[in-house]
């Protein structure tokens, strides 16, 4: 039922909105492209529906969240959503032929399982086991899908993300082992979606009040953050750079007439 | 004979270190941050201003503000450059004010820097936290010191940002470099009496 509604959700956007024009200024062109942002009309008309569904829920929920719950307990929530992914990022960590992540996941999981108290407790992380969230995104980007993941997605409740890294989302989220956990307790495996969804927005209220009140457009400046810091995402299982090659963070200074 | 080689790379260390002045700025700049504004006593008001003077003295302004400008610099006049520049400056003060309030004692710890592109440097750091917090300083020799040019958190460079929300902004509103200067008037306002009710 759900997904039927987003898909007439977009559908009816897609519609009504099309596609952004392309520029015939080859210094807009440039731009453009570099945005690769072609559905421009209907992602914004999704963050706008996303934006009322933060203002009127889920950020008036997550700030009396934050409120009533003691961080030491929002703390456990966070390790204990964080401790059952570990299977999917394992999973991913395999198929992308990285030895030394799946080695850092398996030994997370076992730790936090076990001294962590079925993950309450991220002790991994105080042991200094680091936390490499494999996803199928960068998965999809190691079988050979590089480059920016395709055009601009801005997905329906989740936020900024591309072609690539929305389907890896999806493909995580049905490999999630909560799903099939609960296959039979629909309305618990929803609830238990439900407080994962709402933790992780507290945690995230502070960048996003921070964001939107220094940005002038802040659909624009999600756009641009997700991409940048997805690349480094997707570089770290692709490999390092060849030394000498341009990082990604280097922006072009060319047109700057600097002054002594 | 150990002793000396021991003595001699003691010698050599201290000399690696000192000698990487673009490690020593950004330090100095990160500690007079610290402790002038950070973790200092004084009111807020004091606090933003110490910052301001840290922040344009550090900061190579008119080459940031014309990078995120992007092509509208070249149009603007001189005055509305100069009105830009200032707004923005006001803007990015605030902001960078506002974020110490979280600063919950991380350190940031130095790993060394390299060659960017045009003589430019980098200097990586590390803020230590539960999440290490990966920052690079992008720096250009100016005098017999350095300007910073950028800062990337994480893969997300600053000035790259600014200027695709800019871009973005004038798009929509005629290419005008007068109406993002007032809008950005209007956030840093809006940020100012925020923090005062706060």
């Amino acid at each position: 039922m759900r997904k039927n509604f987003f898909v007439l959700f977009f559908c009816c956007v897609g519609i009504l909105t099309g596609c952004a024009t392309k520029p015939t200024d080859p210094e807009e062109l440039k731009a453009y492209e570099e945005v690769n942002d072609p559905w421009e009309p209907m992602n914004r008309s999704v963050h706008a529906f996303n934006q009322g569904a933060d203002k009127y829920v889920l950020k008036p929920v997550a700030t009396g969240y934050r409120k009533v719950v003691p961080s030491f307990f929002r703390d456990a929530v966070t390790s204990f959503f964080d401790n059952l992914a570990q299977p999917v990022h394992f999973a991913n960590a395999l198929l992308q032929g990285q030895s030394k992540d799946a080695g850092a996941v398996l030994g997370r999981f076992a730790v936090n399982s076990t001294f962590g108290f079925f993950g309450l407790f991220d002790v991994a992380s105080e042991a200094g086991i680091p936390n490499p969230e494999n996803d199928f995104g960068q998965t999809l980007a190691k079988w050979g899908w590089k480059g920016d993941g395709g055009p601009f997605v801005m997905l329906p409740v989740l936020g900024p993300s591309n072609v690539r890294d929305g389907i890896g989302t999806g493909v995580d989220s049905l490999a999630h082992p909560l799903g099939w956990a609960l296959w039979n307790e629909q309305e618990l495996h929803y609830g238990l979606l439900a407080v994962d969804g709402v933790n992780a927005r507290e945690r995230a209220l502070d960048l996003t009040d921070d964001l939107q009140k220094s940005s002038t457009d802040y659909y624009a400046t999600l756009r641009s953050m997700s991409r940048q810091n997805r690349k480094k995402k997707i570089n770290a299982v692709l490999g390092e750079k060849e030394s000498g090659e341009k990082p990604d963070y280097e922006v072009d200074f060319s047109d700057v007439e600097w002054e002594d | 004979m150990k002793k000396i080689i021991c003595m001699l790379l003691i010698l050599l260390s201290t000399r690696v270190w000192a000698s990487d002045p673009a490690i020593d700025f950004v330090d100095h700049l990160a500690d007079q941050i610290l402790t002038d504004v950070v973790t200092s006593d004084k009111t807020k008001e004091e606090k933003e201003s110490l910052f301001n003077k840290a922040f344009t003295e550090a900061v190579d302004l008119k080459g940031v503000g014309q990078f995120v400008l992007g092509t509208a610099w070249k149009k603007a006049t001189e005055t509305e450059r100069a009105d830009f520049l200032q707004a923005f400056t006001d803007l990015t003060v605030k902001t960078w004010a506002n974020r110490f309030d979280a600063y919950s004692g991380q350190e940031i710890v130095f790993q060394g820097s390299r060659n960017a592109e045009r003589g430019q440097l980098y200097v990586d750091s590390v803020i230590q936290d539960k999440q290490p917090v990966e920052v690079i300083w992008r720096l250009r020799p100016s005098k017999d010191s350095y300007k910073i040019v950028d800062i990337i958190i994480e893969d997300v460079s600053m000035v790259s940002t600014y200027r695709n929300d800019y871009r973005s902004f004038l798009q929509q509103n005629d290419n005008s470099v007068p109406k993002l200067t007032e809008e950005l008037h209007r956030k840093s306002l809006e940020i100012g009496s925020n923090s005062k009710n706060n």
